[in-house]
């Protein structure tokens, strides 16, 4: 917001001032002459009315001028953080499980570590489960961003682990043997066996899905998962429209973003593990390409926020881990 | 349940009508689910500013912890009642977005595609925003006071694009052109409020959706107007009740169909203790408003 010591910046900028008409959004001039009191002061020129939302932010402020130039080709990444079931080490894919509390603190935290990094978003993207939905949330509300579009869609929800899902992680170990079930996880084509159509984890149940053809419905999905892609790529190619995208996502749905951004392989995504709560950063050109980041950690070119050594060692341990 | 009112059950389900769970109203609610709409309007609760009694309109200040516990009971008494939302609307302003966001948490409903509009935002104070209440009554004088907060169409004196709550100088409105001067009465309120909900918010009801709208005392001020047709003075008066779920059923034309329940000029039906609601909106008629 402007403050009167700003008022010499917006003087100095270029004033072409595109009169637009009152009725363009309904409103009709409401006060009489009467009544209104014009205060005294500086009148100053009015910012242009460009077809560049970025150059016509940029002028507004002092403070976030230069962020607001470095980021406008910025799309942020940040994956959820620990869900209510993750404790009970169940196969969660779609089911709806939420951010527990050190899942909501990881959230915080990567909002803290945004709003410190001076980063603005003009539109966020999740998917349909509350898990990232309830993520993005504590993001924006720690970004005083909470006014901005958002957009949910379907296509960037977790991995679906079909008959899995709801299932306990050791059971299934013991059901199936554990080649097997390394198979299903780690395997970047083979998908879980199939839920049932009966099931509650049928997406067909789900109100929510309400508006999906019925054929793009999956019963059980491999890691390679293009509607994510899709999803993101819509993300991606609204950076260069009006500004600044963020994604808050799931594991495998970040995993296929990236494969597709930084063009990795099959074999070296299925290893990868982004950890959760820290925000991931791409620079794109005006190509919408990335822009590898020097400080990034391979095989990825975005950066992570925060302290790297901590990153990197989380990178390293949670893939011992089951996940 | 037998078989026939079960089927029919599931067929009026199926086509976004709400049908009561409560089986004693089943045989009614049969006959009324058809071309009903419904609408929920929730006003914010208490925000931060609420508390240090000062003029807000688009300052965006927080709800307080009371604000948040308010909102949280209305989306459980919404959750109770069975209602479920579709789709939701509230303005650019965080304490009723908030206040979405707790009623789609206790709901689960948080998947549910929001649109934020600038057009539902609380109306602007002009220059008395950021403003002591007192000391504005000090300066200005009551009477003064009175017809700025009180009259449908007398507004306050505007502010100008030199000022920090002028719209042109706040990003969140970057994609709108608001004139050099501004400031707003009930009565432009409405009329950028009436024209929002004809063309975005009731053609999502025609189509069978269950919508809820967050929003500020006189953006629903407003709505209502329009809804119930309620006059001039009587809409001047008129308090909705903070973090209290307001409920319509609304025919294919967007005419409140009347409900049991509702009282006063109002269609709506609250959600809640009755005796507490009707106690409140008493009890905020005789206070500064």
């Amino acid at each position: 917001m402007m403050t009167p010591s700003s008022l010499p910046v917006v003087l100095m900028a270029v004033a072409v001032v595109v009169a637009s008409s009152p009725t363009a959004f309904g409103f009709v001039s409401p006060v009489p002459a009467s009544v209104g009191v014009v205060p005294d002061g500086i009148r100053p020129s009015l910012r242009p009315r460009s077809s560049s939302p970025s150059k016509a932010s940029s002028t507004t402020t002092t403070t976030t001028t230069t962020t607001t130039m470095l980021n406008s080709h910025k799309l942020v990444l940040i994956r959820h953080g620990e869900s209510t079931w993750n404790d009970l080490n169940i196969f969660t894919g779609w089911a709806d499980a939420s951010l527990n509390e050190r899942g909501i603190s990881e959230a915080s935290q990567g909002g803290r570590l945004l709003r410190e990094g001076g980063y603005v978003f003009d539109v966020a993207y999740t998917s349909v489960l509350k898990r990232a939905i309830k993520t993005l949330w504590i993001v924006l509300e720690e970004l005083d961003l909470m006014y901005i579009p958002i957009v949910n869609t379907w296509r960037l929800n977790e991995r679906h682990y079909g008959g899995l899902q709801g299932l306990n992680k050791q059971e299934t170990v013991d059901k199936h043997g554990k080649e097997q079930v390394l198979v299903w996880r780690r395997s970047y084509d083979v998908p879980p066996p199939e839920c049932d159509k009966s099931s509650e984890y049928y997406p067909g149940n789900d109100p929510r899905y309400a508006n999906v053809d019925a054929s793009d419905l999956p019963l059980a999905e491999p890691q390679d998962h293009r509607r994510a892609i899709h999803a993101g790529m819509g993300g991606r190619d609204r950076t260069g429209d009006k500004g600044r995208v963020i994604i808050a996502a799931h594991g495998n749905t970040l995993r296929a973003l990236v494969k597709h951004l930084d063009d990795i392989s099959e074999d070296e995504i299925t290893g990868l593990n982004i950890p959760t709560g820290v925000p991931l950063v791409y620079e794109l050109d005006d190509d919408l390409r990335v822009i590898p980041n020097p400080n990034a950690i391979a095989p990825l070119r975005g950066m992570y926020l925060g302290d790297l050594e901590d990153v990197r060692a989380r990178i390293a341990g949670v893939a011992n881990q089951t996940k | 349940m037998f078989a026939a009112a079960r089927s029919a059950l599931f067929a009026a389900s199926r086509n976004g009508a709400r049908v009561s769970p409560n089986a004693r109203s089943l045989p009614a609610a049969l006959f009324q689910t058809a071309d009903k709409h419904t609408l929920v309007l929730v006003r914010h609760g208490e925000s931060t500013w609420n508390l240090e009694n000062k003029f807000t309109g688009w300052v965006d200040v927080p709800l307080s912890p009371k604000g948040h516990e308010e909102v949280i009971e209305a989306g459980r008494l919404i959750r109770d009642s069975g209602l479920l939302p579709d789709v939701a609307f509230t303005s650019l302003q965080k304490r009723a977005i908030r206040t979405l966001w707790h009623v789609l948490e206790e709901t689960d409903r948080m998947w549910i595609p929001v649109t934020k509009a600038w057009q539902l935002n609380e109306r602007h104070y002009g220059a008395l925003q950021g403003l002591d209440k007192q000391e504005t009554v000090d300066k200005y004088g009551k009477d003064q006071v009175l017809i700025w907060r009180r009259s449908y169409d007398v507004p306050p004196p505007v502010v100008d694009r030199s000022s920090e709550h002028h719209p042109g100088n706040d990003p969140r409105y970057a994609g709108f052109d608001f004139p050099d001067e501004w400031t707003e009465s009930l009565k432009t309120t409405l009329e950028r409020v009436a024209p929002y909900f004809e063309e975005n918010i009731a053609p999502v009801l025609k189509s069978g959706k269950t919508v809820i709208i967050a929003a500020h005392g006189n953006s629903l001020r407003a709505l209502v107007k329009g809804l119930d047709g309620i006059g001039e003075d009587v809409i001047a008066e008129l308090n909705i009740p903070t973090g209290t779920p307001l409920v319509y059923e609304l025919d294919d034309d967007m005419r409140p169909i009347p409900q049991e329940g509702s009282f006063g000029p109002l269609n709506g039906r609250y959600l809640g203790d009755q005796d507490a609601i009707r106690a409140r909106i008493e009890g905020v008629k005789n206070q500064t408003k």
